[in-house]
């Protein structure tokens, strides 16, 4: 190689508009000195290579392209040129034997007034001589992101060339652009690209919009990173500008409405509670049904979010088909959900400030308990139809017999009575909700260098309760490094996290005196405080007290009572890599995910509630419990991936793991009673005595899987793509016979965009399609539930005893999972305006565990058995548009939703029934959590009797459940799922919204047994007891006869299906001119936001929305509304 | 992080990968918190850790469910909390307060069965031996109560040739379906006898199954059998052994201050079950269920120990409220009000048993038995002279509905003469209708819970549920 070869090198080569390439890829860089001369080394390299293609040659008159086809025949060098340089009518004769390149193209180009030059690979580029030289124009300029923080890395290239180059660290660029060029392009990840018209000016400078949808652009499962292109995995993922819209404690409940075939329904309006989330249906009904959550590589436990902060996330992807989610093997099957952390960006140092103030508000359900007045009427009228006593209202009342055999005085003593009565009006939401305050604080700095880059933030946050004596409150530090070293890698993720949550004691019962149910059973003329501020509790209501004395006693629990849990929560990972040679890599990572909470209740001795002894308060002297729990969990993950791409088309890429996961439970807790009531919410107040004996508890377990794994993928030509993974796992939660299994996926991909016949149509810019299969299974619920176990936990008489504890069962194998997925991805119109993601999935699960009940004379109510089979299949889509995208004012619509259809096949070998709690059924042919109840068949409008369907169809008023009950009510799991968004930006404005729904289920209502039955009418009741009741004949009426008991029928199962408004965001930035008069300040945002501002659902209950199986005074949702600011420096 | 050469990077992974490599293997995982049958019975006290294992799960349910459905109480207003379906007989195989004794005793049977299954493979010399000796007779013994008790309330009826129950000799998972009602007394009658030779005679702790105790279940068994002479000779030897109460100590068997003729009772201490709650509840101090009028007007209120031990009067627990309560399970400790000993057998019951025995018998010693216990009870009573056996019969069921009140007697012992329940119009007030019980009604036996029917092909339902 000459000099003369490095000139060539140094100018732009390739300046014909892409299409006309003879050879497909190539692409040429200018480049920095030092990448230069690497390049130069491996141009000798190849030079030499190919100096040993021989040519031989004897043509005379024959054009330069034929000559040229003829070279290519017979030598490895490829030519690449523009058809319309070579010159049609000039025909050349060249005549060589065993002659150099060298040789044989000096003939050919010989007059034409081309050059050559060679490039790596046997590739000659063929361009015209000379000409380019006087028309390059240089091109300078500086990249920035919006707040104005360099960029370096941004790749600029000339539009239609394949001219470019890469901005340095201070974000600045020079490129030499050809005469005729139009553009520029500006592209790096994470970023918007961005083309800029070349209008002849010499500095070009631009600031980058981030952009999320790049981010998608790459599945990341964890141990593989394939672009989608690459990739058969069928994965959503949710960006951190989605995250942080979301106004909650706890990471799963953000992500709810955002990902299509996962159901986020919470459990609680409490602060940080957790919410269930499955994925594409319940795989299991006796096994977890829980995904498995990874971050930033480790494996972290499911329902402990609150303790980590969501403004950390850069981004969640959802891995819902076998060939991503059999990477993890036997955790796999319930989905995975792999959280990325934010990472620092090479570039100046980035401050943030976040800051954010708001309110929540109780939300209302869909039944209205009796005012006073509606009350006393209510009393009177039972009082006149059943001659019933509940209250006051008869009892006082003119009407009743009574009334006539009174005195003149004793009359008037009645009438006053029900007047001072009809003078309170107690609201008891007031007495036990609140409007509460929310208010979360963030900070955080980023920056680095090419081989440095960090990420570090602080977070506060704290948020009360709707109900009195509730909130959260969390602190928050996370420290994320990226360093590189020529071949090493590595990265640290830290956080710490530390959270502290108050709840009510004994919040969700039924029972009289629990908070919530308080709050309805309580009598609106009943109020709490005797005039000197007292608290009139059942245990100091004197004989004037008219009313039952139900919400006094709930509030007096509430306020001598307390719950709380404090939680300290790490997630350590480190991983490193090593590049031992350029294709093959080995990397490691090991990550602790540790969890101490600790847990307290307080009950004040000196309170009434606190002073009743019973199995809560022994002796009578209130409580004082505390208990710790404490998960340890380590992994390591260690392995090799090879990567290689032959000949520009044949691309693999083969990684082998080792994986070792150890986990390590345990707890303690005591119990103690007798307190001092000068010590509250201490130990240092327990008595320790036989008459207020502590209760001691606690327990440690632990567990580990070990694994082997393989996974690979082959492209061929960016078109098809194979992948395929196996992975060998041994567990301890198995039974010992059972405990090595191996799982396996296939999956394909067709890029079809890449095809000839798509390449170049704008119309559709993505298309791929994609199919996978595989076997995952899901884990245990517990570690050792194989074994039949003893425990001394009874006593009789004081002394200890011992009982068997589980039947155990040596069989006991994994849940299998087998699932087929199919689906494509669609990118419509220019720059992707319309972008589909749509799914379908045919999931069996198989070796099902079972609790089947055998019959009681084994001594067992449970015998668990790996005997059922149960089938989810649906179809999923993920459907985004821009309808307006200019450069000021652009709206987009989304919409996602998965539909799921649920089946048992089989469940033993014995029973194709078995009942599932007192309200559902297991049964073969129908979904898991379908309900058995009596069908209701209204009230009789002659004489008011309750009727329900008997099994024929016939109307019967004799309640008998099992002879009645039938599987017609639906089921508890919902069929279809989803959200819609949408967002508005005009200039600095933006607005959003986020709509979530939830179809086809339904719930037990339990409330409306409570607030409608003649048992309870010493309570209050719903409004309908007195409006809607059957009283004479002819009434069609809901409720029935007043003496007529109330029973459990399938109008207590009632539709939970709902369409939420889940938040809508209103942003301003201030615009860029007016921030650079502020020196320092980078960019300012202002916010407004309002979480869970409508629910549109046809539930009579408090709130659709929660996942237990019942509905019975649950903590309630919350409305919240917020402010924020957000600045950058 | 900046390291100076590639050979420290290297170092780094291969440590980090032999610290993998070193991490605890699966073996190492092993179970702490459970004790795995292996481990259950290694020697003698493990046993007895099993056999109070048994015990503890003995406990108050049928004393509960034969109070309600029989004559012995009545539901006053107040009690607006209680499902008061038992009551008024409108229950079925899917009502609880009738059926969990069923699995409640299943439970028991099954996990004496396991200790009885280790006994075998336990060592024992010396006094071990005879301890472990002692323990076998007492998981026996404790088995056939448990079948009696599981006989009495869910048998067919109690005659030949009727529905029994299932009697499990082992510890297994099985479909069994239900014995005769005379196969069940004849495996209770095995067990017993085997029993009575394994228990010594100086074993004494009435909160255990001791010899005499075992004769007492003998004698009731006897009584369910109508074998009436073994009914005499079981009784006899009982009232040998453990004589009457004084008219002093009666009361305080009930505070649990005295266990005089006491023969076997189910102890309660700490936060165990409260047989008291059962009839009141603490919490809002409700009476939930109150003694029958029918009951109180029984009794010679004036003279007879048993009313004042039994019944409490409380005038000024305001209006609307019951102004009767059940006393006999208010327990001695005044922290734990309701928390008393579950008494199961006393002496009384064995004087009635042989009296009832006699009278069959025609034996003209029958009445002196009845006599004996009046005079007990019933300050200056005067012995009664019966004109004929059904009069004597009557007697000493009536003797039986009030000295055996709230005990676990009265339905049952109805059924075993085929009499309806009968209700006072009084006691009815809150039992829309419920008033009289035939014997052709499904509900004059306990249904097989609903769920056993279910799981259990083989298992057949009483008649007409």
């Amino acid at each position: 190689m000459s000099t003369n070869q490095i000139t060539i090198m140094r100018k732009p080569l390739l300046r014909v508009p892409p299409g006309e390439y003879i050879v497909a890829r190539q692409i040429i860089r200018t480049m920095k000195l030092t990448s230069l001369l690497l390049v130069l080394m491996c141009i000798q390299v190849v030079a030499s290579t190919y100096a040993q293609n021989r040519i031989t040659a004897n043509f005379q008159e024959v054009s330069v392209k034929r000559l040229l086809k003829e070279v290519e025949k017979q030598s490895n060098y490829r030519f690449v040129y523009n058809n319309s340089i070579l010159p049609d009518n000039k025909l050349v004769t060249v005549m060589v034997k065993n002659a150099t390149l060298e040789e044989t193209m000096k003939q050919t180009l010989k007059g034409t007034g081309l050059s050559y030059s060679v490039k790596e690979d046997g590739l000659i580029v063929i361009f015209k001589s000379g000409a380019e030289a006087q028309a390059d124009i240089p091109v300078r300029g500086r990249v920035t992101d919006a707040q104005g923080n360099p960029l370096p890395g941004v790749s600029v290239r000339v539009q239609g060339l394949s001219i470019g180059t890469s901005t340095d660290i201070q974000g600045r660029y020079t490129l030499t652009v050809p005469d005729g060029a139009t553009a520029l392009e500006f592209a790096f990840i994470g970023f918007a690209s961005q083309t800029v018209s070349l209008t002849g000016t010499s500095e070009i400078n631009i600031a980058l919009r981030e952009d999320n949808r790049t981010l998608e652009e790459v599945t990341i499962t964890g141990y593989t990173n394939y672009s989608r292109a690459q990739s058969a995995n069928a994965a959503s993922v949710v960006t951190s500008d989605k995250i942080g819209q979301v106004p909650m404690g706890s990471v799963d409940q953000i992500l709810q409405g955002r990902v299509p075939g996962m159901t986020v329904i919470a459990s609680s309006g409490q602060p940080g509670t957790s919410a269930s989330v499955t994925i594409r249906g319940v795989n299991s009904i006796s096994g977890s049904r829980a995904p498995l959550y990874v971050m930033d590589g480790i494996q972290i436990e499911s329902s402990y979010f609150q303790t980590i902060n969501p403004d950390d996330i850069a981004s969640v992807t959802v891995l819902k088909d076998a060939s991503a989610k059999a990477l993890y093997g036997s955790r796999g099957s319930n989905g995975v959900i792999v959280i990325t952390t934010k990472k620092g960006k090479s570039g100046k140092i980035q401050v943030d400030y976040k800051s954010q103030y708001g309110q929540s508000d109780l939300t209302k359900p869909g039944f209205t308990m009796m005012n006073t007045e509606q009350r006393l009427r209510f009393e009177e009228e039972v009082g006149l139809e059943i001659g019933r006593n509940i209250g006051p209202g008869w009892v006082y009342s003119p009407k009743n017999p009574s009334y006539a055999t009174k005195s003149p005085d004793q009359q008037r003593r009645s009438d006053q009575i029900l007047d001072s009565l009809r003078s309170i009006n107690t609201d008891w939401r007031d007495l036990f909700f609140q409007q509460s305050q929310f208010m979360e604080q963030q900070l955080s700095a980023s920056g680095g260098n090419e081989n440095v880059r960090f990420y570090n933030s602080l977070n506060y946050y704290k948020q009360d309760g709707i109900a009195k004596r509730t909130g959260m409150e969390r602190y928050n530090l996370r420290s994320n490094v990226d360093f590189s070293s020529g071949k090493f890698t590595g990265n640290v993720n830290l956080s710490l996290g530390y959270s502290s949550s108050s709840f009510t004691e004994g919040v969700e019962s039924t029972s009289v005196g629990a908070s919530m149910a308080s709050v309805y059973y309580a009598l609106p003329y009943e109020y709490p405080y005797a005039p000197d501020g007292t608290l009139i509790h059942p245990g100091n209501r004197t004989a004037d007290i008219l009313d039952q004395r139900e919400g006094s006693q709930g509030l007096e629990r509430l306020l001598n009572s307390s719950d709380k849990t404090d939680q300290f929560k790490t997630i350590t990972g480190i991983s490193l890599g090593y590049q031992i040679i350029p294709e093959l890599k080995l990397t490691t990572r090991t990550g602790i995910d540790y969890r101490n909470s600790t847990d307290q209740v307080y009950i004040n001795p000196d309170s009434y509630y606190g002073s009743r002894s019973n199995s809560n308060t022994v002796g009578g002297r209130g409580k004082f419990g505390e208990g710790s729990r404490r998960n340890f969990s380590i992994m390591s993950t260690s392995g090799l991936t090879y990567a290689k791409t032959l000949n520009s088309v044949h691309d693999f890429e083969a990684s082998a793991f080792l994986e070792y996961v150890y986990e390590n439970y345990r707890s303690f807790n005591y119990n103690g009673y007798g307190l001092d009531a000068r010590l509250p919410e201490t130990p240092a107040g327990i008595t320790v005595s036989t008459a207020f004996l502590p209760g001691i508890g606690g327990g440690r377990t632990s567990a580990a899987l070990l694994s082997y794994m393989g996974v690979g993928r082959y492209t061929y030509n960016e078109k098809y793509t194979i992948t395929g993974s196996y992975r060998y796992d041994g567990s301890t939660r198995v039974a010992p016979k059972n405990r090595w299994h191996g799982f396996y996926s296939f999956g394909a991909n067709w890029n079809a965009k890449a095809e000839d016949i798509l390449k170049n149509l704008d119309l559709i810019p993505e298309l791929r399609f994609r199919a996978s299969y595989g076997s995952t299974a899901s884990p245990f619920g517990g570690n050792f539930d194989y074994l039949p176990t003893y425990s001394v936990n009874t006593s009789y008489g004081g002394a200890s005893a011992m009982r068997p504890a589980a039947a155990g069962n040596e069989n006991f194998d994994w849940e299998y999972v087998n699932e087929f997925n199919t689906g494509f991805d669609i990118a419509l119109f220019r720059q992707g305006r319309l972008r589909i993601a749509a799914d379908y999935y045919n999931k069996i699960t198989t070796n099902m565990f079972i609790d089947q009940p055998p019959s009681i004379t084994s001594g067992f109510d449970v015998l668990s058995l790996s005997s059922g089979k149960m089938r989810n299949r649906g179809v999923e889509a993920d459907i985004q548009g821009d309808i307006i995208k200019t450069k000021d004012f652009s709206w987009n619509l989304g919409l996602n939703f998965g539909y799921n259809k649920n089946e048992i096949l089989r469940l033993t070998d014995d029973l194709n029934e078995i009942p599932d709690g007192d309200t559902r059924i297991w049964k073969v042919g129908y979904p898991l959590g379908t309900y058995y109840a009596p069908n209701w068949a209204g009230v009789n409008p002659e004489n008011g009797d309750a009727q329900y369907y008997d099994k024929e169809g016939k109307i019967t008023t004799v309640y008998d459940f099992d002879a009645l009950a039938v599987t017609e009510s639906g089921s508890l799991y919902p069929k279809l799922t989803g959200g819609f968004n949408t967002g508005v930006q005009y200039k600095s404005f933006t607005a959003s919204a986020l709509f979530s729904f939830v179809s086809g289920v339904k719930r037990w209502n339990n409330e409306d047994l409570y607030n409608e039955n003649d048992r309870y009418m010493t309570s209050n009741q719903s409004i309908r007891m007195l409006e809607d009741r059957w009283k004479k004949p002819g009434d069609i009426a809901t409720l029935q006869r007043i003496d007529i008991r109330r029973q459990f029928s399938s109008k207590d199962i009632q539709d939970a299906s709902f369409l939420r408004l889940r938040n809508v965001t209103l942003g301003y930035s201030v615009p860029a001119n007016v921030i650079e008069r502020l020196k320092a300040i980078k960019g300012v945002k202002v916010f407004v936001q309002g979480q869970n501002l409508f629910t549109w659902t046809k539930w009579r209950g408090l709130d659709p929305e929660n996942n237990n199986v019942y509905g019975r005074f649950q903590y309630p949702a919350a409305k919240t509304y917020t402010a924020g600011l957000n600045v950058n420096f | 992080m900046i390291f100076k050469s590639t050979h420290k990077y290297i170092s780094i992974l291969g440590v980090l990968l032999i610290s993998l490599s070193s991490c605890k293997k699966l073996d190492d995982v092993d179970p702490t918190d459970t004790i795995d049958p292996t481990k259950a019975f290694r020697n003698v006290k493990d046993l007895d850790l099993g056999l109070l294992g048994a015990y503890a799960y003995l406990d108050y349910s049928l004393i509960g469910s034969n109070a309600i459905v029989s004559d012995e109480i009545t539901v006053p207003d107040e009690n607006t909390v209680s499902n008061t379906e038992a009551y008024r007989w409108l229950y079925n195989s899917g009502s609880g307060s009738v059926t969990s004794a069923f699995n409640d005793y299943y439970i028991a049977i099954d996990r004496l069965n396991r200790v009885l299954a280790a006994i075998p493979n336990v060592e024992a010399v010396g006094a071990d031996l005879a301890l472990k000796q002692r323990y076998q007779g007492e998981l026996l013994a404790l088995r056939a109560y448990s079948h009696l008790e599981l006989l009495r309330a869910y048998a067919s009826s109690y005659d030949n040739g009727a529905l029994g129950v299932p009697y499990m000799k082992a510890s297994i998972i099985s479909y069994p379906a239900r014995d005769r009602f005379e196969a069940v007394i004849a495996n209770i009658k095995a067990d017993l006898l085997e029993a009575k030779d394994l228990i010594p005679a100086s074993f004494t702790d009435k909160t255990r199954i001791t010899r005499t105790a075992v004769v007492a279940i003998q004698a009731r068994t006897a009584l369910y059998e109508r074998n009436w002479a073994e009914a005499v000779s079981y009784a006899t030897e009982v009232i040998n052994a453990i004589p009457l109460a004084s008219r002093t100590q009666f009361p305080q068997i009930w505070t649990d201050q005295s266990d005089a003729e006491v023969i076997w009772k189910l102890k309660r201490v700490g936060s165990d079950s409260r047989i008291g709650a059962f009839f009141f509840r603490e919490t809002g101090g409700l009476v939930l269920y109150a003694p029958s009028f029918e009951l109180i007007n029984s009794f010679d209120q004036s003279n007879d120990i048993r009313y004042s031990s039994y019944i409490s009067y409380s005038p000024d627990r305001g209006a609307g409220k019951s102004a009767y309560l059940v006393k006999k399970y208010i327990g001695g400790d005044a922290t734990a009000p309701g928390r008393a000993d579950v008494k199961l057998f006393r002496t009384a019951e064995m004087y009635l048993i042989r009296s009832e025995a006699e009278a069959e018998l025609a034996a003209e010693s029958a009445s002196a038995d009845l006599n004996a216990l009046r005079s007990a009870r019933i300050q200056g009573y005067a012995s009664e002279t019966f004109a004929s056996k059904e009069a004597l019969i009557t007697a000493i069921y009536q003797e039986r509905f009030k000295e055996l009140a709230f005990e676990g007697h009265r339905f049952f012992d109805l059924r075993r003469r085929n009499l309806p329940v009968e209700r006072l119009p009084e006691d009815a007030i809150n039992a829309v209708g419920a008033v009289k019980l035939e014997p052709t009604q499904a509900q004059y036996a306990f249904p097989i819970p609903a769920r056993e029917i279910s799981v259990n092909r083989n298992m057949e339902q009483n008649p007409n549920y």
